[in-house]
């Protein structure tokens, strides 16, 4: 009979072991059953503990591990830590939010400089477009015949929303500057009052506020729709830029058809995002609140700017224009200079003198 | 001038007007985000009651 090959005998051992006849010393198969099972269970049981805190934690649980720093700089965007609560504000449970960081950043740092380059920027233009073209006034002199421009109840909604602004604009800076400003000045106990009454006026004459926004859009907006003529007044600068030039404009020229744009979109936004921060229940969560306390305090900022130039345009900018919204009447020939379509539908309807006189004014 | 000043007392009247309806239909945050069985009877002169 021939003898196996090595191969073959090696073969038949491991059958061989497979069947119990030979044991191999150290091998998983001499350990009984019982103790397997233990072992199994012992080695799942610790993959089960172990699996959802190797999930959660990028880190080792050491000492260092659970420094504040590194709980704050694992979290992600996105990311929270939250409890778990019974009250009724489910947003209580939100411990700590990274995004509340950056959110805090904003408004500590990069808002005073948005609002401090709009606003003292737009104060240091005006200072020079003054210097540079002075008051702005009627080429012919006044006239000393006037024209009814705004009606009681246009000039009362324009005001109504001009002083609450006015309050609104100054309780609002007091947020982003009064610390920096105000505080060194009064001392904390007199700034911490002046706030506290500062907040409660904002709150409570935004409702006015929104009011008058509302009414100037439903009586303007007939007079605001943009037109070719718009373009034209925007391509002569108004004729405000350099003397001499007049373009004609309706009952509103094409600044003033912006300011009214101004008003009511930012009007809207301000409106839209202070009733969010009125009611903070009503965004969905607090993310939602954050954006739009930005977006309420940037579009504040831009919007004070605007105001400014409006404000500047409307007083020692041009002389005889307070008085459109001061007493109703403006004089004819301011009205024929700035708004000369507007006189010839005034005259055609009957409502304005057919003529000024010349009645010039010497220069002051 | 007379309109500019009844503008203004009209403002703020209607800020006063809108406090009271406010303080009317809102509940304060001592009562509303807490529940009855965590609140106490009277929260006195303290920071969540009523001062």
């Amino acid at each position: 009979m021939k003898k196996p090959s090595p191969a073959l005998r090696r073969r038949s051992r491991n059958t061989e072991n497979r069947k119990g006849v030979v044991q191999m010393p150290g091998s998983l198969s001499t350990l009984k059953a019982p103790t397997l099972k233990a072992l199994c269970a012992a080695l799942a049981l610790l993959f089960v503990v172990a699996q959802p805190a190797s999930a959660q934690l990028s880190f080792k649980p050491t000492a260092e591990a659970v420094q504040e720093d590194k709980l704050l700089n694992a979290l992600k965007e996105g990311d929270k830590i939250s409890g778990r609560i019974t009250i009724p504000d489910t947003n209580a449970a939100n411990l700590i939010q990274p995004a509340g960081r950056d959110w805090r950043d904003f408004h500590r740092s990069k808002l005073p400089v948005i609002g401090g380059i709009a606003i003292l920027g737009m104060l240091a233009l005006l200072a020079i477009f003054l210097m540079v073209r002075g008051r702005i006034r009627p080429e012919s002199g006044f006239s000393g015949t006037k024209i009814l421009r705004f009606a009681s109840f246009e000039r009362f909604t324009h005001w109504l929303t001009a002083s609450c602004f006015i309050v609104l604009a100054l309780s609002g800076l007091n947020i982003s500057f009064g610390r920096i400003l105000i505080l060194p000045l009064f001392g904390a106990d007199a700034f911490a009052t002046m706030s506290g009454y500062a907040k409660i006026a904002h709150d409570y004459l935004a409702f006015p506020f929104m009011l008058g926004v509302l009414i100037m859009f439903l009586i303007w907006i007939k007079d605001n729709i943009p037109g070719k003529i718009d373009w034209q007044w925007l391509k002569q600068g108004g004729g405000i830029v350099s003397k001499g030039s007049h373009p004609p404009a309706k009952r509103f020229n094409a600044g003033q058809k912006g300011i009214f744009w101004i008003v009511i979109i930012g009007g809207t936004l301000m409106s839209l995002s202070g009733w969010y921060m009125l009611f903070p229940y009503l965004p969905a969560n607090v993310t939602e609140l954050q954006f739009w306390t930005v977006i309420h305090a940037v579009i504040a900022m831009l919007f004070i700017a605007a105001m400014l130039a409006h404000i500047y345009i409307g007083s020692i900018g041009m002389e005889g224009a307070f008085d459109a919204m001061g007493t109703g009447e403006v004089d004819l020939n301011w009205a024929k200079e700035h708004h000369s379509l507007w006189v010839e539908e005034e005259q055609a309807k009957g409502h304005a003198p057919a003529a000024g006189g010349s009645h010039a004014m010497p220069a002051e | 001038m007379k309109v500019f000043i009844a503008a203004v007392v009209f403002a703020v009247i209607a800020a006063f007007v809108a406090s009271f309806v406010l303080s009317g239909v809102q509940m304060a945050s001592y009562t509303a985000f807490t529940t009855s069985g965590a609140r106490v009877g009277d929260p006195g002169n303290n920071l969540v009651g009523p001062g």
